[in-house]
């Protein structure tokens, strides 16, 4: 009854004026703040309050206003939150706003006859926000170099706080080496750096690092964390993902070729769509095939599907829209405005999606395919020819150790395995090792000729293998066919599952997916399938200026590894749960310079590192440790420690092996007996050591990286484990470290070796020193420090027994120094 | 360090540092308030410590914790399909392979009269002491996976792990040790991610202990430095370091690194003294079995156990089986000899490890478990093997208050699936976080855009009261 009553009153539509301005005003609350999640089309918890009609159906969980009755009604609750619903779930209502629902309901909920608020979604979250190119502060300070500088001084000068004083031209080089490259400078560019008195000496070196291709492998390694990039598959098995390398190297290079933004991200999303005639470009797909994957587990392949759809949807978002997705797999995202139905929706676009492999060009492709296929065939049957040869002596090498084994143990191994009673399965258990014939012993005891015959087989082995290298192809995602799967949104309750199209995230402007075009020709090197289409439409509403994301998340990663710190602190979270920028204006500006500026990466670093802000240097002030101790405001530059592979690739610099040969297939370097105790494999199979020793001193990026087993030296030091994504590795600072630091056998290695050269060319201890000193440090030792590293060496030589031990020492002494670990 | 040098350097490093340093430095964190400092529970705590005694590969459980006679009447039989209703494993058909009773017998223990197989007598004579259950249950029926759920509450490998979210929540109670300890027979299918901190801090992950004398990587002096050497360069660089800390002041970064050689120096001396079990009379080895074949190496581990336990290592997990040799999943192929080895191996340390920790008053504060990451089929798997069994499987748990000997749900007639009381490893998983005083609702880190639990959004079967008999 009182519902009708209350819809009588409703339709016919007497309400006084007073009572239709109640109703606005609730309105307009309703809209200000629950429309970002409860309208038609988002519908969080099956909840639309644009309509008095949706609103009284109320939601999954039940009936939310109660006309008339404001106490009964959980829409009030939950904005009072009082119970266990606290709404809006990011910032409560003021207590006006509150009072005017509680009247409304108490009034009869009635709906305004003419609303003028419209029931589209209202983003308020700054970050959905469309970027605007700020205003720019005008300070009129001569500290300012460019627009980052006002916008810097602004905060500052908000908080009573100055910037620093510019940082020393030596600290400044060695900061721009290892910022842009991963490796310090020696002392020779640092000279030729502080040396120049020129204005334009600064950018000058920043254009020249950019152009290093060191460059790409030190931003290079920063994507690779960011998108799990793993050599193999993790889980028990933990398979090699053979051409993983090639994504690796083709990320490396996009970098380095400074490839627009929008481009490098369209690439990884459907490059097999929008050049399906360029298989450089397709290798960018590879984003989808270095992940985690249970793909050796065929028996499984239900949930691995599973598993990578969800992979494949999560990755995409978190790393290019900076937005955790994943909890919207199960249930509408409890904090952010994305239904499930959304989640869905950017799954359905990988449904068509498979891994594929990229033809890197069409003859080598193609002939590798056929070789590849006779060479099987031919193993197969030198396999046979193998063990025929080996016969003979296997059975006379394992009769002889038969013979001396007691004879219930013989009559137990001889039996085969099907027949075997308890007792003697046991028994086989027990003496299986010392009845094992070895592949030495079965050639110990062969003839000539049967030695022989081994031997062609070998030379046959050899034959087929020799020039035996990289496969010319790179793994990508393509689609099956031109329809794809259908997705379902699954069912929960009385709701039944029902069926999903591809789009995109409401809060953000949404949008379909058109369908697939008309079946395209390609003249690639091996034609393509026909494809969906659906991934070119994500990639451009993605790779967009008009996404308020993808530039904003960008420009606040490359912020992120030049200060340490993003301006939004998390950097894969631009959701509501994630911060609040300190300087939004600036990140809009950067975001909007960034896009208008072709989406170049590199000139984000060159306004970057050309601001003033940039330069200061990192002591900081009392005022700025007492009011800004964590440096939000960036009143100096934030020191930070040198990350795992920086140390290894300093290390191996400074110390003079560095192989700086570029890209490849992972080098896997030696392992001690000690190390070789983590692996998961048996390390015959998940440790092939490379053969060649100037390989082992690569760039720490071209070493193999497993998921089941870093290495030790780059684990301790917060080296991601490539499970998750990492868009920003940990700085600890623990004891392991230095252990592994002082005791480990990279230091130990790498500090004799310097120490020989050390004593070969320098005949005099103080020359040694000094010597030591500027290769290590890259800077001349004070008299101070010479004095007490000559007498140290002295000292040493008698403790340690030689000179040479005492050099080593010295360089195991300065590769510890904070001075060489820390950028200032 | 000799004591003069140890006080030099606190004396210097004092001047430096703040008051905090000295005496609250850890071996992951430094400052003062560093992510390892001791933390107070959220309320009041039955367990200091945790031994984590883990049976890698799988342990059928229907041959030693989990009696099942109708199982015995009816081997050689198929099951009714009712019963094996989407069970499902890699390598058996539910539908068409046979039940198979177990080839040891049962026999009531202890006062309480658990029934507990003759597979192990050692610790079935301390079945007052522990409290089992029945009833656990999960759905990973491969080992990483499931190892991966019982360790960090997802199949899939990446999230912290127990011992580490241990840590994270309450810190570590020695400075010099490890807080988080790994002992195993070798690799493992979970690998590093059955142990490792996920999206916590790196600090939290656990450490493995190697055999030797030398128990963490890269900690005993290189070979060729003599001691006199190793401590004259350490000082050269606390030389170096402070004169580069002194222009750089307010950086409690750059002091906490110079403080970490010398507490890497101190773990130098303490871990090498943990491991070493000479000291240890030979009744106590005895009771652990070393010197006996077969459980000569687990016996040392469970020993080095008691002795973390002593220094106030706060979580040991210690894994009994490799899948480079000997391991549980030896059960495919040969249920009765491997489990006859494995049992060998594993029954009598750990016997003597309740027995020495209740010796000694420290079972009262620490929980000991035993676990596997899943049982095995009371259906055949060939002539005499048993198939990975993730539905139903046994557990048990001793000290720190615990009320043993007796049984906590139950399987169906024929060990298939639980009857009563079923738990998932995400009820563990809070009930030992609430054994050691933490609210597994309570016990959260930021990531990814939401508070992250050990237990995600279960753990609401947590058991503690029935083990503690309340």
């Amino acid at each position: 009854m009182r519902r009708i009553a209350a819809l009588f009153v409703a339709s016919t539509a007497l309400p006084a004026l007073a009572a239709d301005d109640t109703a606005s005003k609730a309105i307009k609350v309703l809209s200000a703040n629950c429309y970002q999640c409860h309208t038609k089309a988002m519908a969080m918890s099956e909840l639309d309050l644009t309509s008095r009609a949706s609103m009284l159906k109320g939601g999954a969980g039940g009936t939310v206003v109660v006309e008339g009755n404001p106490d009964s009604s959980k829409l009030i609750a939950a904005v009072e939150r009082k119970g266990k619903l606290a709404m809006p779930p990011t910032k409560a209502l003021g207590s006006e706003e509150v009072a005017v629902l509680r009247s409304w309901i108490g009034e009869g909920a009635a709906w305004p006859e003419h609303s003028t608020v419209s029931a589209a979604p209202a983003v308020t979250w700054w970050a959905f926000q469309k970027v605007s190119r700020p205003e720019v502060p005008k300070s009129g300070s001569p500290w300012v170099r460019n627009e980052i500088d006002e916008f810097i001084l602004d905060g500052l000068r908000k908080d009573s706080l100055a910037p620093s004083a510019p940082a020393k031209p030596e600290t400044l080089a060695r900061r721009a080496y290892l910022d842009l490259l991963g490796l310090p400078p020696s002392i020779q560019q640092i000279r030729e750096f502080a040396g120049n008195a020129s204005p334009d000496a600064w950018p000058k070196l920043v254009d020249k690092l950019l152009a290093s291709p060191h460059y790409g492998e030190k931003w290079g390694r920063h994507w690779l964390d960011l998108v799990r990039y793993s050599d193999t598959a993790g889980f028990e098995l933990d398979g090699y993902i053979h051409d993983a390398w090639r994504y690796r190297d083709w990320v490396v290079d996009s970098f380095n070729e400074d490839k627009p933004y929008d481009q490098f991200v369209s690439q990884q999303i459907a490059a097999d769509e929008l050049a399906p005639e360029d298989p450089v470009a397709q290798t960018g797909t590879g984003l989808y095939c270095v992940g985690p994957n249970r793909d050796l587990f065929p028996d499984q392949a239900d949930i691995n599907r599973e598993e990578s759809l969800t992979d494949y949807a999560d990755t995409t978002s978190s790393v290019f829209l900076g937005l955790t997705a994943g909890c919207a797999r199960c249930h509408d995202h409890k904090f952010d405005p994305i239904s499930q139905e959304d989640y869905y929706r950017l799954r359905a676009v990988f449904a068509p999606a498979v891994k594929r492999k990229v033809a890197l060009n069409r003859l080598g492709s193609l002939g590798y395919d056929v070789s590849e296929s006779v060479r099987e065939w031919k193993l197969r049957e030198l396999g046979d020819q193998i063990r025929a040869v080996q016969a003979r002596c296997k059975d006379q090498v394992m009769s002889a150790k038969l013979s001396g084994l007691p004879e219930d143990a013989q009559e137990a191994l001889r039996i085969g395995d099907g027949k075997r009673t308890q007792r003697q399965r046991e028994l086989a258990t027990e003496f299986a090792d010392k009845a094992r014939v070895g592949d030495e012993e079965i050639r110990a005891c062969m003839t000539t000729q049967e030695t022989a015959s081994l031997h062609g087989i070998e030379k046959a082995l050899v034959k087929m293998y020799a020039g035996y290298t990289s496969k010319p192809f790179a793994c990508g995602l393509g689609d099956s066919w031109n329809v794809a799967p259908r997705t379902f949104l699954p069912g929960r309750g009385s709701n039944p599952a029902r069926e999903v199209q591809p789009g995109f995230f409401s809060v953000l402007g949404g949008g379909e997916v058109p369908p697939p075009a008309e079946k395209r020709e390609t003249t690639g090197p091996i034609p393509l399938m026909p494809t969906t289409g659906r991934r070119t439409a994500l990639a451009g509403w993605i790779a967009n200026a008009g996404n308020p994301l993808t530039a904003r998340v960008m420009a606040n990663r490359v912020w992120q590894f030049h200060f340490g710190r993003g301006l939004v602190a998390t950097p894969s979270d631009f959701g509501t749960r994630g911060g609040q920028p300190t300087h939004a204006e600036l990140l809009d500006w950067l975001a909007s310079e960034f896009v208008s500026n072709g989406w170049s990466v590199k000139h984000l670093h060159r306004v970057i590192m050309n601001s003033a802000a940039y330069r200061q240097q990192s002591n900081p002030s009392k005022q700025s440790v007492d009011r800004d101790p964590t440096n939000l405001l960036l009143s100096h530059f934030s020191r930070r420690r040198m990350n795992a592979d920086e140390i290894r690739d300093s290390m191996l610099l400074v110390t003079g092996s560095l192989n700086p040969k570029r890209g490849g297939r992972p080098v896997v370097p030696p392992l001690t007996d000690e190390e070789k105790e983590n692996l998961t494999q048996r390390p015959d199979d998940a440790w092939v050591l490379t053969a060649d020793d100037s390989e082992h001193s690569r760039r720490s990026i071209y070493l193999i990286q497993k998921r089941t087993f870093r290495l030790p030296m780059m684990e301790v030091f917060d080296a991601p484990d490539s499970m998750l994504t990492c868009p920003r590795r940990d700085s600890s600072t623990t004891a392991p470290q230095s252990l592994t630091l002082f005791n480990g056998s990279l230091t130990m290695g790498r500090s004799r070796a310097m120490a020989a050269k050390l004593v070969e060319e320098q005949p005099g201890d103080a020359a040694a020193v000094q010597t030591a000193w500027k290769k290590i440090l890259a800077r001349e030792p004070s008299a101070a420090e010479s004095d007490r590293a000559i007498a140290f060496v002295k000292e040493q030589s008698g403790n340690a027994g030689g000179r040479e031990a005492a050099m080593a020492e010295l360089v195991r002494a300065l590769v510890n120094l904070n001075e060489f670990l820390y950028v200032d | 360090m000799s004591t003069k040098s140890r006080r030099d350097f606190l004396a210097s490093a004092g001047r430096g540092f703040g008051a905090a340093a000295a005496t609250s430095l850890l071996p992951g964190a430094f400052a003062g308030s560093g992510p390892l400092s001791p933390k107070a529970p959220h309320q009041a705590a039955q367990a200091k410590s945790v031994i984590y005694l883990y049976m890698h590969g799988g342990v059928s459980h229907v041959d030693t914790w989990d009696p099942k006679p109708e199982l015995t009447r009816i081997s050689g039989q198929t099951l009714p399909a009712s019963f094996v209703k989407g069970l499902k494993t890699s390598r058996i058909d539910f539908t068409k392979a046979l039940a198979r009773g177990s080839a040891w017998p049962f026999r009531k223990h202890g006062q309480s009269g658990l029934e507990i197989s003759d597979l192990f007598p050692h610790m079935a004579a301390h079945a007052d002491d522990f409290a089992l259950v029945r009833s656990c249950h999960g759905d990973a029926f491969d080992h990483a996976p499931a190892m991966y759920l019982h360790a960090t509450g997802s199949q899939f490998p990446g999230k912290p792990s127990l011992g580490a979210w241990v840590v994270y929540g309450l810190g570590s109670e020695n400075e010099n040790l490890p807080a988080f300890v790994v002992m195993t027979d070798g690799a493992m299918k979970c690998g590093p991610q059955g142990y490792g901190a996920g999206f916590l801090p790196a600090v939290h992950q656990g450490t493995m202990f190697r055999a030797g004398s030398s128990p963490i990587l890269d900690l005993a002096t290189p070979d060729g430095v003599s001691g006199a050497t190793q401590r004259a360069t350490l000082d050269f660089v606390g030389d170096l370091d402070r004169k580069h800390l002194a222009s750089r002041p307010f950086d409690s970064d750059l002091e906490a690194r110079l403080a970490s050689y010398e507490l890497a120096f101190r773990m130098q001396s303490e871990a090498p003294d943990a491991v070493d079990i000479s000291k240890e009379s030979d009744a106590t080895k005895r009771l652990y079995g070393i010197g006996e074949g077969l459980s000569d190496d687990f016996g040392r581990k469970c020993l080095l156990a008691r002795r973390l336990v002593e220094r106030g290592v706060r979580f040991i997990q210690l894994y009994s089986g490799t899948h480079l040799g000997d391991d549980w999943d030896g059960a495919h192929n040969d249920l009765t000899g491997s489990h006859t080895k494995m049992a060998a191996k594993t029954d009598k340390p750990i016997s003597g490890l309740l027995q020495d920790l209740k010796a000694r008053g420290l079972l009262d504060s620490t929980l000991v478990i035993w676990g596997s990451e899943f049982g095995r089929t009371p259906l055949g798997e060939g002539r005499n093997g048993r198939d990975h069994h993730p539905y139903a499987f046994s557990m048990w748990f001793s000290g720190a208050g615990v009320q043993g000997g007796r049984v906590l749900g139950s399987t169906d007639e024929f060990g298939l699936k639980p009857v009563e009381n079923p738990l998932l490893a995400h009820d563990v998983n809070a009930t030992i976080l609430r054994m050691l005083g933490m609210d597994h609702l309570k016990l959260t880190y930021f990531y990814q855009g939401r508070d992250q639990r050990l237990t995600d959004v279960h753990g609401e079967h947590e058991f503690t009261k029935f083990l503690l008999g309340a």
